[in-house]
């Protein structure tokens, strides 16, 4: 009977500091949104981002992403392309479709989210491991005590960087992949280049989701890190409890957005994506 | 530019023989396995039984998501019982295994770099050579063999509930009856792709194992210093996730 209780009280305790952690995103995704319309309406009195730093932030989560996506993404490409033509070859071994419909899938699903869990293992726990040190030796402390609020100075520069560079690399993502998965199938299934790079089943509502997608990850992974940074506590555990909970995090929002996005889409066009 | 993309080179160089040596060192620790079942048992259970939440709830919306890309499909050739096979391949072969590995190495990779960065940087790991009890052998190896058969055991788990996450979507949405899912999964999936995604997970936990135990043990300097290795790490096992998921698919078929 005990045995049961604590059971229950643990699931208890789990849930609720689940609901806190959503309230304290929530309240963190709002000031981050005001500081963004602070910094534009108040252009000179700005007691947050310094001048400069939006576009560092663009250089440190974009530029240095760049080996990492490219490899990453190539490489799954050519593997979900060689799986697929596999596959079909041993049912139908007709390769003509393989290319339209890995687009689609690219488009619509594979580019945006598969860029956005490695952005949120790269640059999450980057952003984490930044902001948690800066907490544990107390240097947060130190700008609130001169009058800078700390999420206009450190999350909202890489709010709107993460936001930007999650497009323009989801982008970039998704013309490596498909390329890739094209000189995949070209060598090792002999699939016709013409065939494979057939854009004729892309859909604006595609394109529509696509940028939906890397929009909401863009925003989500940046505000799930910056949170956990933030809440760091002691001094190098807490540091490295931050960023652990920052990748953990930043991924699971990723495939949480992933399904209501797609969810949506498929209720909204009535099952024709 | 061309020096910094040499540093770069250099950089990536080092590390990836650091990771071998300590892989060698290791291999070498388990011969004659001498392992200390205590530091296992935990190990074992602080990885696997905590990590379960987490792996079941991706798993799940990992198969959820895999149905509702082939749910286009199905509207619109009335194919329902190849729902089963579009989504059930997909998940075994490939998005059960890697979305899991990536999980369990931000969950437990990163942790695990967390922790043994800490004891690096105050200097635990000096108090133990010390007392002449190899780190590696004391603290890695148990680590690292936890971690290979926790996650082989995850992805399991993870596959059948990313089945069963399909087979709910594919229910409530594309309204397909739980028969006709059942059929299209026993008879378009065979053992193989199963094996096929189990056998990579034995790859990717030994991948996540060592790059999280080589920059936890390498780590300098203070709090900046663990923050910096449990990025390195994530980074590390991410790439080598799917640079090892390419080279096995590509050998095995």
């Amino acid at each position: 009977m005990m045995f049961l209780r604590t059971r229950i009280e643990a699931i208890g305790d789990a849930v609720l500091g689940f609901f806190r952690a959503a309230v304290e995103l929530w309240r963190l995704y709002i000031a981050t949104i005001a500081g963004v319309a602070r910094g534009f309406s108040r252009r000179r009195d700005r007691r947050g981002r310094p001048r400069g730093e939006v576009a560092r932030q663009l250089y440190s989560i974009g530029n240095r992403s760049l080996v990492f996506i490219i490899v990453t993404l190539g490489f799954i490409g050519m593997v979900m392309t060689y799986q697929a033509c596999l596959q079909l070859g041993r049912v139908t071994g007709d390769y003509s479709q393989v290319g339209s419909q890995f687009l689609r899938l690219i488009i619509s699903d594979f580019g945006p989210t598969l860029t956005a869990m490695m952005l949120a293992t790269r640059v999450g726990a980057g952003i984490a491991a930044e902001i948690g040190s800066m907490k544990v030796t107390e240097q947060i402390d130190a700008l609130r005590m001169s009058g800078v609020l700390p999420i206009d100075y450190l999350i909202v520069p890489r709010f709107l960087a993460c936001l930007i560079m999650t497009l323009v690399l989801a982008i970039l993502g998704s013309v490596i992949m498909y390329a890739a998965g094209g000189l995949t199938a070209q060598y090792s299934f002999g699939v016709n280049p013409n065939s494979f790079y057939d854009l004729s089943f892309i859909r604006p509502r595609h394109v529509v989701v696509f940028v939906v997608k890397a929009l909401a990850y863009g925003a989500a992974i940046p505000i799930v890190a910056g949170f956990c940074g933030l809440r760091a506590r002691g001094s190098s555990e807490g540091v490295g409890w931050a960023t652990t909970a920052a990748v953990i995090g930043g991924s699971f929002a990723v495939i949480l957005l992933d399904f209501i996005i797609s969810a949506s889409a498929l209720w909204l066009t009535g099952g024709d994506l | 530019m061309i020096g910094n993309v040499g540093a770069g080179a250099i950089r990536v160089a080092q590390e990836v023989g650091g990771i071998v040596v300590l892989t060698g060192q290791v291999l070498r620790a388990l011969v004659p396995p001498r392992i200390d079942g205590r530091e296992l048992l935990k190990n074992l259970h602080k990885m696997g039984n905590r990590s379960v939440p987490i792996v079941v709830l991706t798993a799940f919306f990992a198969g959820a998501l895999m149905m509702l890309q082939a749910g286009p499909f199905v509207k619109k050739f009335g194919a329902t019982s190849l729902a089963g096979w579009g989504a059930g391949y997909a998940v075994l072969r490939e998005i059960g295994p890697i979305l899991i590995a990536l999980m369990f190495s931000g969950r437990v990779g990163a942790n695990n770099t967390a922790e043994l960065s800490t004891m690096t940087v105050t200097e635990q790991l000096d108090g133990l050579r010390a007392l002449a009890i190899d780190p590696i052998r004391f603290l890695v190896v148990p680590r690292v063999i936890a971690m290979v058969v926790m996650l082989v055991v995850l992805t399991v788990i993870g596959d059948l509930v990313a089945l069963l996450g399909a087979s709910i979507v594919g229910r409530t949405m594309l309204e397909i009856d739980w028969s006709t899912m059942y059929y299209s999964f026993a008879d378009n999936l065979k053992p193989y792709d199963f094996l096929h995604g189990v056998y990579k997970s034995i790859a990717f936990g030994v991948a996540i194992a060592m790059s999280s135990c080589y920059f936890g043990v390498t780590v300098r300097g203070g709090a900046v210093g663990v923050g910096r290795a449990v990025n390195a790490a994530v980074v590390a096992a991410a790439v080598s996730i799917m640079l090892l998921d390419f080279f096995l698919t590509y050998l095995t078929g």
